[in-house]
């Protein structure tokens, strides 16, 4: 009975660390978003780029950007959730607009184009995977340091 | 006792991990021309450095006789031997004549450095080994600061720019560069074999072997075997483990000089910290136990040691295109310590 | 009496000696008092939680476990993966503990079965232990991560295609758990919650002592024979204390790396045990005693020299070199100096129990005349 207890117990608990393993797994996702305020074409039309854009998370301003700019930020977990403060032209006054999006899992950097997004176009248009552009740098092959007291030579 | 059980038991005192290794070396061997190594230059190769790493593992000898354990503590008979080799070239000797004086300024170092070292095990007999290591990562450290203020001058050991304190790597040309390998060295299309270090080695361990047969060396080796029995024998027991541990210290400066003579540098600073641990592995792997070692199982462990320090890299990597000889040597050597430390009936004593 | 007071002075030179060692080299270094409090306080949080993982090893008679740096390996395989999972922040820190718990916990049992097949040398043992487990350590992170274990990111893979770059980036934890409610106090950065998993690791380890096991570990500490016969399980009991240290160590390497904010992926576990040895040391333990309170003190004491020996190296002589080889020496003095201690305590304590022996088995034959001799 005490044995059988035991067992439960153990179990409960390799079940309860796992599940806890499996919510870090979705919550602590990072990600990061580049917003684009770029020009673009999708089905033929065009989308011009706004005069100003502001982004604004959790009550902190993350990029602002001209026309033709990108800005970033990092993001935890797999919910977009920004204002928008957008300048349509210059002198005009900006207008806010809360935009919020679910991201997908598996990709690590993501471009959001603005101008796209506004104009309420699906999630396949405005998203694209953002990859990076190798440097030559990048391609040197690397030495291992092993141990930092040089034994590596010899005896 | 028949003959299966006498296989068996003789398969059980050589070790398993020291079945693996000693397997693993010969597999590289017969592979290594097929893989299109060059076994002649590869066994040249094992040949040289047996001759410059032989005289560090004959270092153990005496000690591990006495019952003072595999000495760890092998890094403070080393910076002997640097002080001799930097002395002896600060003092302005050159060429061969330099090895000599390293070797003689070397000696009082070695016997001081031992006689305090044998004094502090005397107090901490039973856990000799552990503070072994720590003796000798103090005094590296030490030796570190001591390199840096001790006022060298010799253009060649010292940073050009300040002009005080001794290089990490000081080259040898010039002074003690294979003053002994040089002597009467046989070359044969591509081997060529240091005669005259491999004679000084043989010297050596012959003078060790010998010695070992009087009567202070049996006394040694009762003292390691029983100290109860030998101490009711008669035998000054602290005295002949101090005797142990000197003449441990001295070898290990000699061992060092005749390294640097063949290997062309002088390593100093943190360099000597980790070369107990090669050389304790190595006379392990040549069949030593913790309290038992003679000078076949230094010879068996150098060659078969070195065998896998200079093969693994060219042959592995020409099989899996992989570098993974440090890795092998680490597992591998450390391995062969700690089956060693875990043997029952050594650890009883 | 008088025994015991000898001891106790012998016990805190070390860490008289250090408090005399930083009141010479803190005016010298030049530090301001704000910036040396601010590193003091980092390196408290930074290292506290690794170095109370030696407690429990030493309660159970083992000496200093040498192998904690197998935990910190685990720490450091389980942040690797995290990282490539890109599981950021606190939650990757999180993962990173769950996962090497059971890293830790195997690499803990190995190590203790080792280690009871060499009792009466566990720290040799466990320090080449070290030395062995960093091989296959990198057998693994060198070789198979990225070959039979899929790593993604080339940031931390090696640009062959195997194998961890000797650098990994932890930017995205880079101190996220300090930052979490740090306080700060005239321009003093205090991480509190790193602060208060430290004070709940020390009432756990409170708890643990007068729990059965605790117990138990201390009678096998004190006696394996007589423990034995008591109907403790001895080999059980020690296997456990080196797994709960190999555990506790792998938790505070993660907190370790998250403040420093990247890992030196074959470096930095390699010199972790020495200088959290040193460190307790430092504080007064000594191989068969420490507490909790030496933690902390040899935390405070030790980092300051750690701090203040370069800058004031470099002021005396004019070469910062001096100052770094001095206080590696120093780290290295102190545990030289502890064993010989701990080893020659040992065998006065023997012979002088063997002298009570032959004084009573003498008295006994010749009754009272021996006394006066003694």
């Amino acid at each position: 009975m005490e044995n059988k207890r035991q067992l439960l117990f153990r179990i409960a608990a390799i079940v309860i660390i796992v599940a806890i393993a499996a919510v870090m797994f979705i919550i602590g996702r990072g990600h990061t978003i580049y917003f684009d305020n770029k020009t673009a074409e999708y089905d033929g039309k065009k989308y011009e780029s706004f005069y100003k854009v502001a982004i604004i998370k959790d009550k902190e301003k993350v990029a602002k950007l001209a026309e033709d700019e990108r800005g970033m930020t990092d993001l935890i977990g797999q919910t977009l959730s920004v204002t928008l403060e957008i300048t349509d032209e210059k002198g005009a006054d900006p207008h806010s607009a809360k935009v919020s999006m679910p991201i997908p899992y598996g990709i690590d950097g993501i471009v959001i184009n603005i101008p796209e997004l506004m104009a309420g176009l699906p999630a396949d248009a405005y998203m694209s995977e953002f990859v990076p552009v190798a440097t030559s740098e990048d391609e040197e092959e690397e030495e291992v340091v092993i141990d930092e007291f040089e034994m590596t030579d010899d005896m | 006792m028949t003959m299966k059980e006498r296989i068996t038991a003789s398969f059980k005192e050589f070790g398993l991990p020291r079945l693996i290794i000693t397997g693993f070396l010969v597999l590289l061997l017969i592979i290594a021309p097929f893989v299109g190594s060059d076994l002649p230059t590869q066994i040249s190769n094992i040949i040289n450095r047996f001759s410059w790493n032989g005289i560090l593992v004959l270092a153990m000898v005496p000690m591990v006789h006495s019952g003072c354990g595999l000495n760890f503590g092998l890094p403070l008979g080393i910076i002997s031997g640097l002080l001799g080799a930097t002395l002896s070239i600060e003092l302005g000797f050159t060429g061969g004549l330099s090895f000599l004086m390293a070797i003689i300024i070397a000696t009082p170092f070695a016997l001081v450095f031992g006689a305090l070292y044998g004094w502090l095990l005397k107090k901490i007999k039973g856990g000799e080994m552990m503070i072994a290591t720590y003796v000798g990562f103090s005094s590296v450290s030490l030796m570190c600061m001591m390199w840096l203020v001790l006022p060298y001058h010799s253009p060649n050991m010292v940073w050009g720019l300040a002009g005080k304190g001794l290089r990490t790597t000081i080259s040898l040309e010039g002074y003690f560069d294979q003053a002994l390998a040089g002597i009467a060295q046989i070359n044969i299309g591509n081997i060529s074999i240091p005669t005259g270090t491999l004679l000084f080695f043989a010297l050596l361990a012959f003078a060790i072997w010998a010695f070992l047969h009087t009567r202070t060396g049996t006394a040694m080796t009762a003292v390691g075997s029983n100290p109860k029995f030998a101490k009711a024998a008669g035998i000054n027991v602290d005295w002949i483990r101090m005797l142990s541990v000197i003449m441990s210290t001295w070898l290990a400066a000699i061992g060092i000089l005749v390294y640097e003579q063949g290997f062309g540098f002088i390593q100093l600073y943190m360099a000597p910290f980790y070369m107990a641990l090669p050389a304790v592995s190595a006379i392990l792997i040549g069949g030593a136990s913790v309290n038992k070692a003679s000078i076949m199982n230094v010879i068996v462990g150098t060659i078969l040691f070195q065998g896998i320090v200079t093969m693994t890299p060219t042959v592995m990597n020409n099989i899996i295109h992989m570098d993974m000889s440090e890795v092998i040597r680490i597992i591998a050597s450390m391995g062969m310590i700690l089956f060693a430390l875990t043997r029952k009936t050594e650890a009883s004593r | 009496m008088k025994i015991k007071d000898k001891i106790n002075l012998r016990q805190a030179s070390v860490p008289i000696m250090f408090i005399i060692i930083c009141a010479v080299c803190i005016p010298l270094s030049g530090l301001s008092p704000k910036m040396l409090i601010n590193e003091i306080i980092t390196r408290m949080g930074r290292n506290s939680f690794l170095i109370l993982s030696l407690l429990i090893p030493i309660m159970a008679g083992m000496g200093l476990n040498f192998g904690m740096t197998l935990g910190a390996m685990a720490a450091e395989i389980a942040l690797i993966l995290v990282c490539d999972w890109q599981i950021v922040s606190v939650p990757g820190m999180i993962l990173a503990a769950i996962i090497s718990v059971p890293i830790s916990v195997l690499l803990g049992v190995f190590c203790g079965k080792i280690l009871n097949r060499a009792k009466g040398r566990e720290m040799i043992t466990s320090y080449i232990m070290a030395f062995f487990v960093n091989g296959i350590y990198q057998l693994i992170v060198l070789f198979l991560m990225g070959k039979v274990i899929p790593i993604k990111h080339s940031s931390i893979k090696l640009p062959r295609g195997y194998g961890i770059r000797n650098t990994v980036s932890l930017l995205s934890m880079r101190q996220k758990l300090d930052n979490m409610l740090a306080v700060n106090i005239a321009g003093v950065k205090i991480p509190v919650l790193t602060f208060i998993l430290i004070a709940i690791m020390c009432f756990i380890i409170i708890w643990f002592r007068r729990t059965k096991l605790g117990q138990d570990m201390r009678a096998v500490g004190q006696d394996m024979e007589v423990a034995r016969d008591a109907g403790i399980n001895v080999e059980r009991t020690r296997i456990i204390s080196i797994v709960i240290s190999t555990v506790l160590a792998g938790l505070g390497m993660i907190i370790y790396l998250q403040n420093m904010g990247n890992i030196a992926t074959y470096t930095a576990h390699s010199q972790i045990g020495m200088f959290c040895i040193a460190a307790l040391l430092v504080g007064g333990a000594s191989v068969d005693k420490a507490s909790i309170g030496n933690v902390f003190l040899g935390v405070v004491l030790f980092h300051t020299m750690f701090i203040v020996a370069p800058r004031a190296g470099a002021y005396i002589t004019g070469d910062s070199m001096i100052g770094e080889y001095f206080r590696v020496f120093v780290s290295y003095a102190v545990i030289t100096v502890a064993l010989i201690m701990y080893e020659t305590n040992k065998r006065k304590a023997k012979s002088a129990a063997s002298m009570r022996l032959k004084e009573a088995q003498e008295s006994e034959e010749m009754g009272e005349s021996s006394q006066a001799d003694a």
